[in-house]
């Protein structure tokens, strides 16, 4: 019997994240045909702790034999696991929430990134700032997203593009310290400023609701990341303006066969489909490519590695690919701006699809982060 | 401990230092300035530091290592053998970083060889270290693609950046690890390269390709300052060259033009261009050569 391992980590403010990447992947492979493979799961708590993330790890390659491992893990994490990978001879898919970026993009042929992109997100949504005529912008984050190089590319981008960034507010990641006021003096410093804006999570709901009461009916421009417009989230969060826009990477409302196959499995076992049973259904692919292609090639990694890179298919979001110097999953990004339900909460609205992602990929991969660093180890929204 | 040869370790050292790995260092056979350098940083870093700049020395070793008492020993382009009498220290207590792959390019230039060779790909090699050179069990082969145009230089840069890293991803695994996974190197597979000589290094413009010319000639630069050759009769050794895909109907080993630069007739109907090279006058472009070789040139221009 063939044996897929799964690292699950475990979020406060996502608290099924473990159940939804689990219950993707199951979906996944059972829509795909194969429930006979068995799925083993490890817990990686947060994913910070580099010991319990080695040894669920390595339980799941040397005790129960998986022949493949998906784990919702960071690149500092993956990087730690390359040598036991290598070393076993196995392949690692990293489900990449994308809100980190490396200071080396990995180029291990067993490992195999497939993303959200939440920094390729963060870099078009300052781009689409530019381009709706904003000069100047403030970046507003919270002590914990503030964490993730996401906050580089998104201001490197808005820069980039010809704009300024003008002012920066980082607030705190307890309720009471959670506050929006200083925004008041940079933007009366800095009036017609674009916030381009990264949280998630319940931060998310937080911010809107504190634009809203502080800001109440000036229609902010706010600019989001792909999980600042995590459905789940928004629907929770009173809709604070309508000038709330921003980058998706995927939502319940992409009209196709594949979505609605997706969202209609996932619903009917009485769960939500969100970002994360996405990416783990769409792993499934991946780790079915992986195991066909681990028995054609007898476990030659490189020609695994070669092979598996010209994998494409079509997901809920959309055609997925390889880019082949970062063994990265290229996906379709959306253009995306926020209405109000008839709750007063808030739905997203796709306004369209951006083309060329793999171009910007490329060029985001190509930037020098001009010794920017993270020190957050943990899988992104895992806290 | 980490037990090195020189400058090719320090970014590895820098870094597991960083992360309060080591506790010391040894250095065999290397330049006066790098073992002042590497001692000053030691005490600095409260560390414990040797020389063993002979074979003689390698006496003082187990000592050495049982005074300080490492969990492991690291290795990296570490000059000597290391004596049973050291490896008793213990069972897979010494692990290599060759920067090669293994058991394919066992010996003391690997980075020579995969460019000779025209590798695509080269990787840095974990290996328990046994009384042989490069024949312990591998842990992991990590690999680096080689880039076109990768000269000996630019890809030992690039594997003493990745080294650091490599090392450290080892060093996390040996402390989080339940065991290490290893396995012996596959002897059908394995290959000893000799420290390379004249022979290797030598253009042979008869029996050799442009590609492989282009190939031997990075692969020398600079550690050998370029690939030795006779051309035109004299002793030289080209620096820098690149492939043109040009016709011609000389016999190999002549210069068909020069402008900006030396273009030379190989055996396979291809030209290569030196861009630079070093002849007893010194190291000169093709434009230099070209003013200081006016019968070379000439002939070929009128």
């Amino acid at each position: 019997m063939e044996i897929v391992g799964i690292l699950l980590p475990r979020s406060t403010y996502y608290q099924t994240i473990g159940f939804d990447l689990y219950e993707g992947l199951r979906s996944g492979l059972k829509q795909l045909g194969r429930s006979d493979i068995k799925i083993v799961t490890e817990n990686i708590g947060f994913g910070a702790d580099k010991q319990q993330c080695y040894r669920s790890a390595e339980k799941l390659l040397l005790e129960e034999n998986a022949s493949i491992v998906i784990a919702y893990i960071g690149h500092q994490t993956a990087q730690l696991l390359r040598p036991l990978f290598l070393a076993t001879n196995r392949i690692l898919i990293v489900l990449d929430a994308g809100a980190n970026m490396p200071h080396e993009w990995p180029t291990c042929p067993n490992i195999f990134y497939h993303s959200l992109h939440n920094s390729l997100g963060a870099s078009l949504a300052a781009k689409e700032a530019r381009k709706d005529g904003y000069k100047n912008a403030g970046m507003v984050t919270g002590y914990y997203d503030g964490g993730y190089l996401h906050t580089y590319s998104i201001s490197k981008s808005f820069q980039d593009n010809g704009g300024t960034i003008s002012f920066n507010h980082a607030t705190g990641y307890k309720s009471e310290d959670f506050t929006m006021e200083p925004l008041k003096d940079h933007l009366n410093n800095f009036p017609e400023s674009a916030l381009l804006s990264i949280f998630s999570g319940d931060y998310v709901q937080w911010y809107f609701e504190q634009i809203k009461n502080t800001f109440e009916e000036q229609n902010l421009p706010v600019y989001l990341t792909p999980f600042g417009l995590e459905e789940t989230m928004l629907g929770n969060a009173i809709y604070p303006g309508n000038n709330v826009k921003g980058i998706a990477a995927w939502s319940k409302k992409i009209e196709s066969v594949e979505n609605k196959t997706f969202i209609d499995t996932i619903t009917e076992l009485g769960k939500t489909p969100n970002l994360f049973s996405l990416l783990s259904w769409e792993s499934a692919t991946i780790a079915l490519k992986a195991l066909e292609l681990t028995l054609e090639h007898k476990k030659s990694i490189p020609n695994i590695s070669q092979d598996l890179q010209t994998l494409t298919f079509v997901s809920p979001r959309g055609e997925i690919y390889f880019d082949t110097k970062t063994n990265t999953s290229i996906s379709p990004l959306y253009k995306a701006s926020i209405i109000s339900n008839t709750e007063g909460k808030c739905e997203l609205q796709l306004e369209g699809k951006i083309t060329e992602v793999n171009e910007y990929y490329k060029k985001l991969t190509d930037q020098d982060l001009n010794q920017t660093t993270s020190a957050w180890y943990n899988s992104y929204v895992c806290i | 401990m980490v037990l090195c040869g020189g400058k090719f370790a320090f970014n590895t050292l820098q870094l597991l230092a960083y992360e309060k790995f080591i506790c010391a260092i040894g250095i065999g056979k290397s330049n006066n300035t790098i073992i002042d350098a590497l001692e000053r940083e030691s005490e600095d870093n409260n560390l414990g530091f040797k020389s063993f700049p002979t074979k003689k020395s390698m006496e003082e070793m187990r000592g050495w290592i049982d005074a300080i008492k490492p969990d492991y020993i690291f290795c990296i382009s570490f000059p000597f053998l290391l004596p049973e009498s050291v490896l008793s220290y213990g069972n897979n207590k010494f692990i290599n970083f060759h920067p090669g792959p293994l058991p394919q390019y066992r010996g003391a230039m690997p980075i020579f060889e995969v460019l000779k060779n025209q590798e695509k790909e080269t990787a840095i090699c974990a290996h328990f270290m046994n009384e042989k050179f490069d024949q312990g069990n591998i842990i992991f082969n990590d690999p680096i693609r080689i880039q076109e145009n990768d000269t000996y230089g630019k890809l030992t840069v690039r594997l003493c950046e990745r080294m650091s890293q490599v090392a450290l991803n080892m060093a996390n695994m040996l402390q989080f690890a339940s065991n290490i996974p290893n396995q012996p190197q596959d002897e059908s597979l394995a290959y000893y390269y000799e420290k390379p000589e004249l022979t290797d290094t030598y253009i042979n413009w008869k029996r050799m390709y442009a590609d492989e010319i282009i190939a031997l000639i990075n692969a020398c630069n600079p550690w050998n300052s370029g690939a030795d050759t006779t051309l035109m009769g004299e002793q030289i050794k080209i620096i820098a060259a690149t492939l043109l895909d040009k016709p011609h109907e000389d016999k190999p080993g002549t210069i068909i033009s020069i402008n900006n630069t030396v273009n030379v007739a190989c055996e396979d109907n291809k030209q290569i261009a030196i861009e630079i090279l070093s002849t007893e006058e010194g190291i000169m472009t093709a434009k230099e050569y070209a003013l200081l070789k006016p019968l070379v040139a000439n002939p070929i221009s009128n």
